[in-house]
């Protein structure tokens, strides 16, 4: 028996970005047990868009459950309500979408392996990766005319075409990215440093994953074979190029090479979208009031994320409901805290890259 | 004091924003907007805290520990709203679990708006920050030039005989005896 120890962790804390409690039994540097409380962020986003916002303007109120993501859900409820409104996309507004959701889904990794490399003292290589991120953030910014939250999708299409000049730069631009994320992955791979911290900590197996039902990077960096973008036909990812990347090891490094290859994949989406856009609408006209019942499984960049919107027929929605990918990866999280060492748990934590204004909403 | 001058150091607290300020934040410090030249870091300590940098519209249970976070940082100390919701709320004003800005529990001196507020906007922000900081500093720690030209006396004469110079007690007493003349003499209106 040594000395038991409870230590806090947060709600205030230099490693952690958002506000989540984590309070660990600790017993020889050793967890023994942990209480996690991701509340302190509730807004109450849900109960006001289905009692004082209309459907129409719901599409620009989610978008602010999460900044990172925002793109995810603005398009997640936008294709529900569509499914509702029995609409289909114009081919070129399709391909929009995926554009600017693939950026913006580079922009988050490269956020996330920041943080990771962060945690674990690797300061010029964030400085490195938070200097090419503002390359998307300016790709991002041509194309939706924001840096974080892009409002771009609208139901009908979307908000904003691409211009042949814009597109121009949009070039440049993911070419310069490109070279340098052939160099990340390299330092990603072969870093004896990082290596040294990563590999063989924080392991998920892959039955622990199937068992507590992760999400996302986490899931596929334990060999579990999931992705909504698979199995999704409102947008055009398999006609695009779309590969699921599955690491097998379940560690802090597994997850990291799954978001880097990810990238890589992002990229060949974005120049075959670049590549094969197809003239015609941007946006559409949409009439009707949503009714009856619809649901959307969509990719974000943390994992899935799930829209079911309700409808009767009036400006207002009767029911709506989002189940966010960090909730999933919550319970396993706990459930890998439990007999870690508890100088592992910054770098743990991060590897998951919580999103926690999406858990609370 | 000069140290501190030149290199505030700042406190980051979410309190419920969507993270899109706070991502800028972090994209403040980052090499293209760098806000360390001017030698301010993102500091996790209230204790050694500055510039207190808020961003999101206070949820019930994140103003307790806003309220604890601005007791413990030193005086003086200067707030800085970043982002729509932080300045009134933004969209999730009167959302049922939402306090609507942040000057309803802490005085704000500095309001960045946007959503998300852009980095160029927030390091504009900071600059105005620090002039206030400075401002604040001044009104609290101004030393009258005649305790200044008194205490300069002093410690020459006393280094010319040798002695040796305890810098605090001489001006303990200067002070002490500053205070006490000002009290004594009478108002004159
Ligand atoms: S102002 Fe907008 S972007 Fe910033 S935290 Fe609030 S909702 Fe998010």
């Amino acid at each position: 028996m040594g000395n038991k120890m409870i230590v806090p962790f947060g709600s205030q804390h230099v490693a952690l970005p958002e506000p989540v409690r984590f309070v660990f039994e600790t017993e020889n540097e050793i967890i023994t047990n942990v209480e996690v409380d991701v509340g302190y962020v509730h807004r109450g986003i849900e109960k006001a868009c289905q009692t004082k916002i209309g459907y129409k303007q719901v599409a620009y109120v989610v978008p602010r459950i999460c900044g990172l993501c925002s793109i995810s859900h603005n398009m997640a409820y936008i294709i529900a309500i569509e499914k509702l409104l029995e609409f289909e996309a114009p081919k070129r507004a399709k391909y929009l979408r995926v554009l600017a959701h693939e950026l913006d889904r580079i922009h988050s990794h490269l956020f996330a392996m920041a943080h990771v490399a962060e945690a674990a003292g690797y300061e010029n290589l964030v400085m490195y990766l938070f200097r090419d991120r503002e390359l998307v953030m300016e790709c991002l910014e041509l194309l939706t005319g924001n840096r974080v939250q892009f409002d771009y999708g609208c139901i009908g299409g979307v908000n904003r075409d691409l211009t042949p000049e814009v597109e121009k730069e949009l070039r440049k631009k993911l070419k310069k990215l490109e070279e340098r994320l052939f160099w990340f992955r390299d330092v990603y791979l072969n870093d004896y440093t990082l290596n040294l911290r990563w590999k063989g900590v924080g392991v998920i197996p892959k039955e622990m994953a199937e068992k507590y039902n992760a999400a996302g990077p986490v899931a596929r960096g334990s060999g579990v074979r999931t992705d909504a973008r698979a199995e999704f036909d409102a947008l055009p990812y398999r006609e695009l190029g779309f590969e699921m990347v599955v690491y097998e090891d379940g560690d802090i490094w597994a997850r990291n090479m799954v978001r880097m290859d990810e990238l890589l994949i992002s990229m060949r989406m974005i120049w075959n979208v670049l590549d094969g856009l197809p003239e015609g609408n941007y946006k559409e006209n949409v009439k009707g009031m949503p009714k009856g019942e619809a649901v959307c499984r969509w990719e974000a960049p943390r994992g899935e994320l799930f829209y079911h919107v309700r409808g009767d027929g009036k400006q207002i929605l009767t029911r709506m409901r989002v189940k966010t990918p960090t909730f999933s990866n919550i319970p396993v999280l706990k459930e890998l805290f439990i007999g870690a060492n508890y100088a592992d748990v910054p770098a743990i934590i991060i590897s998951f890259d919580p999103c926690l204004s999406c858990t609370a909403r | 004091m000069s140290i501190r001058k030149k290199s505030p150091w700042i406190l980051h607290y979410n309190c419920g924003s969507c993270n899109g300020c706070d991502i800028e934040i972090l994209a403040c410090t980052g090499p293209k907007y760098d806000v360390e030249r001017f030698g301010i870091i993102n500091k996790g300590n209230p204790k050694q805290a500055d510039i207190l940098v808020v961003t999101g519209p206070v949820t019930k249970r994140t103003r307790a520990r806003l309220l604890r976070l601005y007791m413990q940082m030193p005086e003086p100390k200067v707030v800085v709203a970043v982002g729509a919701c932080a300045c009134t709320g933004g969209v999730f004003r009167h959302m049922y679990n939402v306090e609507n800005g942040v000057d309803r529990y802490i005085p704000v001196d500095v309001y960045v708006p946007g959503c998300a507020a852009r980095p160029e906007n927030i390091l504009k922000g900071i600059a105005l920050a620090l002039e206030i900081w400075e401002k604040k500093t001044k009104d609290t720690i101004e030393i009258p030039t005649v305790i200044k030209k008194e205490y300069e006396k002093i410690v020459a004469k006393m280094l010319m005989h040798g002695q040796v110079v305890d810098r605090r007690k001489i001006i303990y007493d200067l002070v002490s005896k500053y205070i006490q003349r000002k009290l004594e003499t009478p108002k004159c209106d």
